[in-house]
């Protein structure tokens, strides 16, 4: 949104926008309504998520938390937190190109650095998972494309 | 007096310690009224044009002949030792510990987004041949070869020169880079081999011919040619 605000701005200074142009204001403003519900949901469901997800994953890879001696479950949640809650803000503004530039091109390369790719692949699989039957079908079709572009980025797939 | 630029900005005085500050209005601090840019780490940048690169090029080459390409490595090789301090310090500060203690791969790529945000271009650091003594990047819209487009030749001195410089400097051991494939010779991406000065040969002839990546690769088992 901010972004398209912004290319809008850009691509029509010194003219009136097109009808076309101006459309994707209609749109953003016709799902506001719904963003901020499946925003406010998330924010409420957060801990409970993580949670989940991290049960989920230590079932699935039970190695995937330790790197030799060190116990890397804090650092997990550190930065799933971190990532879900730039993800829910993409959601709320509808800024997936701001999502890419602020957040997921520097953390595909750090987590292409430490070699977390396969974790991140997982994390993002089993948050779609647990997190799908929690909302409605619309809510949904918002949020879980944000979080498969989250695995497709940062697991370099 | 001298003027002290600081980058300081609400969305910093936040989260001051936020490591994915690279986005164009978080990395840089446009300030009309004084004219200056200042990035996330307190540098002052500048903003130029492809002419620009084009003027320093050619004007170079019509000054020193075929000593600019040497001359562009040698003014890399000074930055990059510059940045490696610099990088030292700003590293410590953002994240509490010396850039020593951090895993090698973290470290380099936390070197390098500065250099991407300011449109240097996104790399990939290749360790593949590290035990060797050798390291690939690939560098992926040179800010050089991308505004020259494909003239035939490798171009991107500075670049050798940058890298030679900061990990020369980091490792504390004299090393040398040279471009062994180049965008503006029709490659898709520019290709860097990094190692000890005294196997690659880092000469204005040496980093100006084109090496193929398979002869390359023989070629690292047993040195580079001088």
């Amino acid at each position: 949104m901010l972004s398209q605000m912004q290319r809008l701005s850009a691509e029509a200074e010194g003219r009136y926008a097109t009808d076309e142009e101006l459309r994707f204001l209609a749109e953003y403003l016709s799902s506001y309504e719904l963003r901020l519900q499946t925003y406010q949901k998330l924010q409420q469901m957060e801990a409970g998520l993580l949670q989940k997800a991290y049960e989920k994953l230590v079932a699935q890879e039970p190695g995937m938390f330790r790197s030799g001696a060190t116990d890397l479950t804090t650092k997990w949640k550190r930065d799933t937190v971190r990532i879900l809650r730039f993800s829910v803000t993409a959601l709320l503004i509808n800024d997936l190109d701001s999502h890419q530039e602020k957040m997921l091109l520097w953390f595909q390369s750090i987590a292409r650095a430490v070699n977390v790719q396969k974790s991140c692949n997982l994390t993002y699989t089993a948050l779609q998972e647990i997190i799908r039957p929690h909302l409605t079908e619309p809510q949904a079709n918002l949020f879980l494309p944000i979080l498969e572009m989250n695995r497709r980025t940062l697991a370099n797939l | 007096m001298p003027l002290t630029l600081t980058h300081d900005t609400a969305s910093k005085r936040a989260n001051p310690q936020k490591h994915n500050h690279y986005g164009l209005r978080d990395f840089f601090q446009f300030d009309a009224s004084r004219g200056s840019i200042v990035d996330w780490n307190d540098s002052q940048n500048i903003l130029v044009t492809e002419d620009f690169i084009i003027g320093l090029i050619q004007g170079l080459q019509e000054e020193v002949g075929d000593a600019s390409g040497a001359t562009m490595y040698t003014i890399g090789c000074e930055w990059g030792q510059r940045d490696a301090f610099f990088f030292e310090k700003w590293f410590e500060k953002e994240f509490g510990r010396p850039a020593r203690q951090s895993n090698l791969l973290f470290l380099l790529e936390t070197w390098w987004w500065p250099f991407t945000a300011q449109g240097w271009g996104r790399w990939e650091v290749d360790m593949g041949d590290r035990k060797q003594g050798f390291m690939f990047i690939n560098l992926f819209d040179s800010a050089v070869a991308r505004t020259l487009g494909d003239i035939g030749n490798p171009l991107c001195h500075l670049y050798a020169g940058l890298f030679a410089g900061f990990f020369t400097e980091m490792v504390k051991k004299q090393l040398s880079c040279i471009e062994i494939q180049c965008y503006s010779m029709g490659e898709t991406y520019c290709k860097f081999l990094i190692g000890g000065q005294e196997r690659i040969d880092a000469s204005p002839s040496g980093s100006t011919r084109a090496l193929q990546p398979a002869t390359l690769k023989n070629g690292c088992a047993r040195g580079i040619p001088k």
